[in-house]
């Protein structure tokens, strides 16, 4: 972060611009940098010149030509005054303004400004058109069962999507202003009687305190806001799915918004919220709970299954029964390296094949995903680099660290296997604990949002669990999630929900 | 120096972590060696012994409540200024402090013993101990709710450790157990007293008590953790005079270990080296406990920041190690810091606790006293 902007700059920003058309347009040209695409257009009328400038790349023509030029043309007479050239014009975004520098900012957003010349100042109107794709399934946070639209670029198009899903008078829409460079059009959203005034307070507070020159998208200011960025763990989640964030929204999180990002930042998010999908809420409770389960033993598996390989056959093959070592040790046999060693390459070799299938087009990642399980896989073995059961209990973890349905805590819990890996070659189950214990501090330590980061589980609250580490049948979730400090705690009355009617009642 | 201790209100924990806490501070590397220990004195009776043991330090309990109770919200360092004047007091407050310190040193000490002789024979006792003084010394840092959240989740981690024992129960004989009772009570009081040394941690509770948050309940939650520890700490002691021939408990220096040996799942044999492991888990959140409560002397009694004085005890501890070489030092400086520990545990919390209920009724009559004429 550094300030970059100096003392002189600030001085010039109240600057109102000169009265003169020429002048105007050479000012104009001089601010916006001499952009090639800066269009100027004067119309001549009883004497009198309008000027009309505007960034032909960023407006709507047709608006233009219709709503502006031709209202001007048929309808201006000499004598109006500036509320009355308002009135005859047809657009809905107006206002005035005399200032160099807001009028400048107006143009790169795509307004016209609209100058009578001898008035002390004009009129911007904003016919801005942005490039923006329709609406699309969510990619990364792919689902299947359950609604799949998914946030795009453009705020308004998110605005209005998280508006018509909590159709909600409380529903709050608060804007930010971003000290940056390049303006960010940040939106805060939070349900006024639901969230926590202190959560978005902190938002609020660690945003605009925020002086960078770029926040190219929400998962950026994610990464500036939160406490430790030294942590492997993100701390504030991002989702495209409009449902999550409504979801949370009425849970009494709080959500952030930002025009051309299309994820919506929100917290806050402690540890297990990551492995949360919204599938676990619209799925029966048991499957879900059954899948909640699945997925946390897949991440601990995960974790552990590589080091613990390592760590009974470099120091505890006493472990394992001898029929099983055995055939472990004919897998090994031709294996030149310790197993640290081998674990490290084959993991290695994973991680490449996964990061070379990400880069590459589909249809040619695809065909990377043969070529490395099977040729790279099979020869591997028969070459004597690695043991078949190594490539199993790789493909394991692999597998398990997949299910992760945030994106950046699965790549956060395939890395923070290597370490363990090279603990366990060093020191064995001793080695695994020692990076185990670490881990558990360290996710004390942390926190979301000001909110303790391992919050169910501890603090404790019991009510909780059934959020975020389990998942209980609906009637029994009648109580907001205690982690977010809620206003209102009630979702319905718990009582009415568990009545029970008398046999042929 | 303030008397009482007032943190703000985000650095309170809830009172029912102390039921946790108060468990985990106590079961320590202790319990490994904790049967034979009792059976030497008590033989086939040192359940008893050990469950008596429970019921003594349940009293204790109840007795530093007493005297904590007398003050708003003071930890021991406060009281002792308060009772016995800046010196005296300060100089006990030292004394503590070296108490805490030197069972900080014994815990991670005897663990690596422990590592060395069922995993490692050759692991250097300085790199061991560099790791896991350097691992306190992190969690330390976070500050007290971490310290308490680490042993709350040490716990979580742990408990199925008991369930372990099942498996030796099943060739357990019971005939061991009998003539219940014919121990004489001498014998039985110095069992109560071996198991001294695995029944302490509880007086931790005079240093975390400012940062409770609903005081009222602390007797009751704390009083939960002992009574969990009492029926854990009876029953490991019961299942190994069980399952151990009368001599061969008596030879066995870590029995729950020699127990964890039998166990056998498909896929795994010889529990102990999990177990070893695991361990670490058991440990690591009293030596960070420790840890915590004796530099905290050093932001109350000296005028010096806590952060400081974890780094000072830590490296003091790890510089110490260099100086035990044998067992059998080893053994010398745990029954040192047993004999200090029942002094400062059990004896000494009793007795400072009348003092203080004194003091407070004097003075109270004192000031009805001068209310009155």
């Amino acid at each position: 972060m550094f300030k970059w902007r100096s003392d002189r700059k600030q001085a010039e920003e109240h600057k109102s611009h000169s009265l003169n058309v020429d002048e105007l347009k050479k000012q104009l040209e001089e601010e916006l940098a001499s952009c090639s695409d800066i269009s100027f257009r004067t119309i001549k009328k009883d004497g009198k010149k309008i000027l009309t400038s505007f960034l032909s790349s960023l407006i709507d023509k047709s608006s233009l030509d219709e709503f502006i030029l031709q209202s001007l043309q048929t309808n201006f007479t000499k004598n109006m005054t500036l509320e009355e050239v308002a009135q005859i014009l047809p657009i809905a975004q107006l206002s005035a303004s005399n200032q160099l520098k807001e009028i400048v900012e107006s143009i790169i957003e795509g307004s016209v400004y609209i100058y009578v010349e001898g008035e002390p100042c004009g009129l911007l109107a904003n016919v801005s058109k942005t490039a923006e794709r329709s609406l699309e399934k969510a990619e990364t946070e792919a689902l299947v069962y359950g609604p799949k639209i998914s946030f795009t670029e453009s705020l308004p198009i998110n605005v209005n999507i998280l508006r018509s899903n909590v159709k909600d008078a409380k529903l709050c829409f608060e804007d930010i202003e971003v000290s940056t460079r390049v303006k960010a059009r940040i939106k805060i959203v939070y349900i006024k009687d639901i969230a926590d005034p202190n959560n978005v307070e902190t938002f609020r507070q660690r945003i605009s305190n925020l002086k960078v020159d770029y926040i190219p998208d929400t998962t950026v200011l994610g990464q500036l806001i939160e406490n430790n960025s030294w942590s492997v763990f993100p701390q504030l989640m991002t989702t495209e799915l409009p449902d999550r964030i409504s979801i949370g929204l009425l849970s009494g999180k709080v959500a952030v918004l930002m025009d051309r990002s299309p994820a919506a930042l929100y917290g806050p998010t402690p540890f297990f919220t990551f492995f949360e999908s919204t599938e676990d809420i619209y799925m029966r409770w048991n499957m879900a709970f059954f899948l909640r389960m699945l997925r946390l033993t897949a991440i601990f598996l995960s974790v552990l299954l590589t080091p613990a390989y390592v760590s009974v056959l470099t120091y505890h093959y006493e472990v394992i029964p001898s029929p099983l070592l055995v055939s472990l040790g004919q897998s090994r046999a031709n294996v030149p390296f310790p197993p640290v060693f081998e674990a490290l390459l084959l993991e290695f070799i994973i991680e490449m094949l996964r990061e070379a299938g990400a880069r590459l087009p589909t249809k040619v990642g695809q065909t990377m995903g043969i070529v490395g399980g099977i040729v790279i896989g099979q020869a591997a073995v028969d070459a004597g680099f690695t043991s078949n059961i190594l490539i199993i209990i790789i493909a394991l973890s692999a597998l398990g660290s997949f299910t992760t349905p945030s994106y950046l805590m699965g790549t956060a819990i395939r890395i923070i296997r290597f370490p363990i890996i090279i603990m366990a070659g060093f020191w064995g189950g001793i080695g695994i604990m020692v990076a185990f214990c670490f881990f558990m501090i360290h996710l004390l330590k942390l926190d979301s949002l000001g909110r303790p980061y391992l919050s169910p589980a501890y603090p404790l609250r019991l009510s909780d669990l059934g959020y975020s580490m389990f998942r209980y049948p609906l009637e029994y979730l009648s109580k907001r999630p205690a982690t977010n400090q809620p206003k209102d705690n009630d979702r319905f009355p718990f009582k009415k929900a568990k009545e029970k009617k008398d046999v042929d009642e | 120096m303030k008397v009482d201790l007032h943190p703000r209100l985000g650095l309170l924990f809830n009172a029912y972590l102390l039921m946790f806490f108060i468990h985990k501070v106590q079961t320590g590397v202790g319990v490994v060696g904790l049967p034979r220990i009792v059976y030497l004195d008590s033989k086939h009776d040192a359940w008893i012994s050990v469950f008596l043991a429970g019921v003594i330090t349940g009293i204790v309990i109840w007795a530093m409540f007493i005297m904590l109770k007398q003050y708003d919200s003071a930890d021991l360092y406060g009281i002792q200024v308060d009772i016995y004047g800046r010196w005296i007091g300060n100089f006990l407050n030292i004394v503590y402090m070296i108490y805490l310190s030197a069972c900080f040193f014994t815990i991670f000490m005897n663990y690596i013993e422990i590592v060395q002789v069922w995993i490692f024979p050759n692991l250097p006792t300085w790199q061991l101990s560099l790791v896991l003084i350097a691992l306190s010394v992190y969690a330390v840092q976070g500050g007290v709710r971490i310290v308490i959240g680490f042993a709350f989740l040490g716990v979580l981690g742990t408990l199925w450790l008991g369930a372990i024992l099942i498996v030796p129960m099943k060739y357990a004989d019971t005939t061991h157990l009998f003539p219940i009772l014919n121990i004489d009570v001498k014998h039985l009081i110095k069992g109560i007293y071996g198991s001294s040394l695995s029944m302490m941690g509880f007086e931790l509770l005079m240093f975390f008590y400012p940062f409770i948050k609903d005081k009222k309940s602390t007797l009751l939650y704390a009083q939960i953790g002992n009574l969990y520890t009492t029926i854990l700490f009876t029953v490991v002691t019961l299942v190994s005079i069980m399952f151990f021939a009368e001599d061969s408990l008596a030879r066995t220096i870590w029995p729950v270990l020699s127990m964890f040996k039998i166990v056998r799942l498909p896929n795994l044999e010889r529990f102990e080296f999990i177990a070893v492991s695991f361990w670490m888990l058991i440990i690591l959140p009293n030596m960070s406990a420790y840890l915590w409560a004796a530099s905290k002397g050093f932001s109350r009694v000296i005028k010096m920041k806590q952060k400081h004085g974890i780094w000072i005890i830590g490296i003091l501890g790890w510089a110490l190690a260099f100086f035990v070489h044998t067992r059998s030092q080893m053994n010398t400086v745990t029954d040192y810091v047993a004999k200090m520990g029942f002094v400062l545990a059990f004896c000494y919390p009793v007795m400072l606790s009348a003092i203080v209920l004194m003091k407070k009724r004097f003075m109270r009559r004192k000031a009805a006293n001068a209310q009155g004429s």
